[in-house]
């Protein structure tokens, strides 16, 4: 299409889209507002959301959280200079002693995969990349061209 | 769409006050339609037209009075409307943007003669209903950018920048959705002149 053509085109269906008048909302819409409306105008306060909390239970929301979390911190390094806090330390690495031996497998496997990995000659690694990707590309070229066949079929249909 | 006057009725529990549902009254087509033509389902568009009415609710103290209401409803509802696309986009952009444009770009250039006349004769309701058909018909990728530079006015820059595709891109999808728009229109005026014939 020349430059002429398109500036026609252009002007042709802007003019025919503005003219265009709105459509007619469903009769229920009005209806489906005020019921919202009303519904969340009935809920308690502490089921809106923060912004519409009355002002004096955010400031005592925004105040107990502070002390909260004061109290949280001083309890905690009170705790951890305590006998208490050794011997619970103690006592939970005794109880977690099989991730020590979880670990110990798994460095051990991932020794043994290393070994076969740099066994294996470099070409047949690559190779078997390659493979994959050509593989994984192939089932993606395949199912894209399935969708837009599928799609295209469904708009000309 | 419906025929009828809108539903009156007041639900239970609190009541806005009736300036509100006047509000609502002059500017639910403006918005509804606004949603419809952006997401091309009325159902999503009706959740969405609700969704800008409560925004517009809670906001009513400074809208009641503001000259530029109708502006904030459309923007809210284009905004909301393409923010439902885009988090649907997601699911589909892959395989539907896998083959790029090129079958687009094989395609026949567009004779519009046909479009001029119907362009003249747009005015009566059998025609209108054709023209929201041909939008509905036209794909997201070129429908959402036309409803934006031509019915909301929003330059090709700032459409290119709230759909975050490339300028270059806007500008052609643009330019395709008005050539399907009247090849679809051409199409429709045919088949209706040879069964007058």
């Amino acid at each position: 299409m020349n430059p002429n053509e398109s500036q026609k085109l252009e002007t042709a269906v802007h003019a025919l889209l503005r003219r265009m008048p709105d459509r007619r909302a469903p009769s229920g819409l009005e209806g489906r507002v005020l019921a919202e409306i009303a519904r969340r105008a009935a809920l308690p306060w502490w089921r809106k959301s923060f912004a519409h909390w009355p002002s004096s239970m955010r400031l005592v929301f925004v105040a107990g959280s502070a002390l909260a979390g004061f109290a949280a911190v001083t309890v905690l390094v009170a705790l951890a200079g305590s006998q208490g806090a050794h011997q619970l330390g103690n006592a939970l690495s005794n109880s977690f002693a099989w991730l020590i031996l979880a670990r110990d497998v798994i460095s051990s496997f991932d020794g043994r995969v290393r070994q076969l990995i740099s066994a294996v000659p470099p070409l047949w690694l690559y190779g078997g990349v390659a493979a994959v990707a050509v593989g994984y590309a192939t089932l993606a070229a395949i199912g894209a061209a399935t969708y837009r066949a599928v799609s295209f079929a469904r708009q000309t249909s | 769409m419906n025929d009828e006057p809108p539903v009156q009725n007041q639900p239970s529990g609190l009541a806005p006050p009736a300036d509100f549902t006047t509000f609502m009254r002059m500017y639910q087509d403006m918005v509804f339609t606004t949603s419809a033509r952006l997401v091309r389902n009325d159902a999503q568009a009706e959740d969405i037209a609700q969704e800008v009415f409560i925004k517009a609710y809670e906001h009513f103290d400074m809208l009641a009075t503001s000259p530029s209401a109708g502006g904030w409803l459309k923007t809210v509802a284009t905004n909301l409307s393409l923010n439902h696309l885009q988090h649907y986009r997601k699911r589909w952009k892959f395989f539907s943007e896998f083959g790029g444009d090129s079958q687009d770009e094989d395609a026949p250039a567009v004779e519009f003669a046909a479009p001029d006349t119907f362009f003249d004769a747009i005015d009566s309701e059998e025609k209108r209903a054709w023209v929201e058909e041909a939008l509905a018909k036209l794909p997201d990728h070129q429908r959402v950018p036309l409803v934006l530079y031509h019915f909301e006015d929003i330059p090709y820059d700032e459409i290119s920048k709230r759909l975050g595709v490339s300028l270059a891109k806007v500008k052609t999808d643009i330019l395709r959705a008005r050539a399907a728009l009247a090849k679809i229109l051409a199409r429709a005026d045919g088949a209706e002149r040879a069964m007058a014939n």
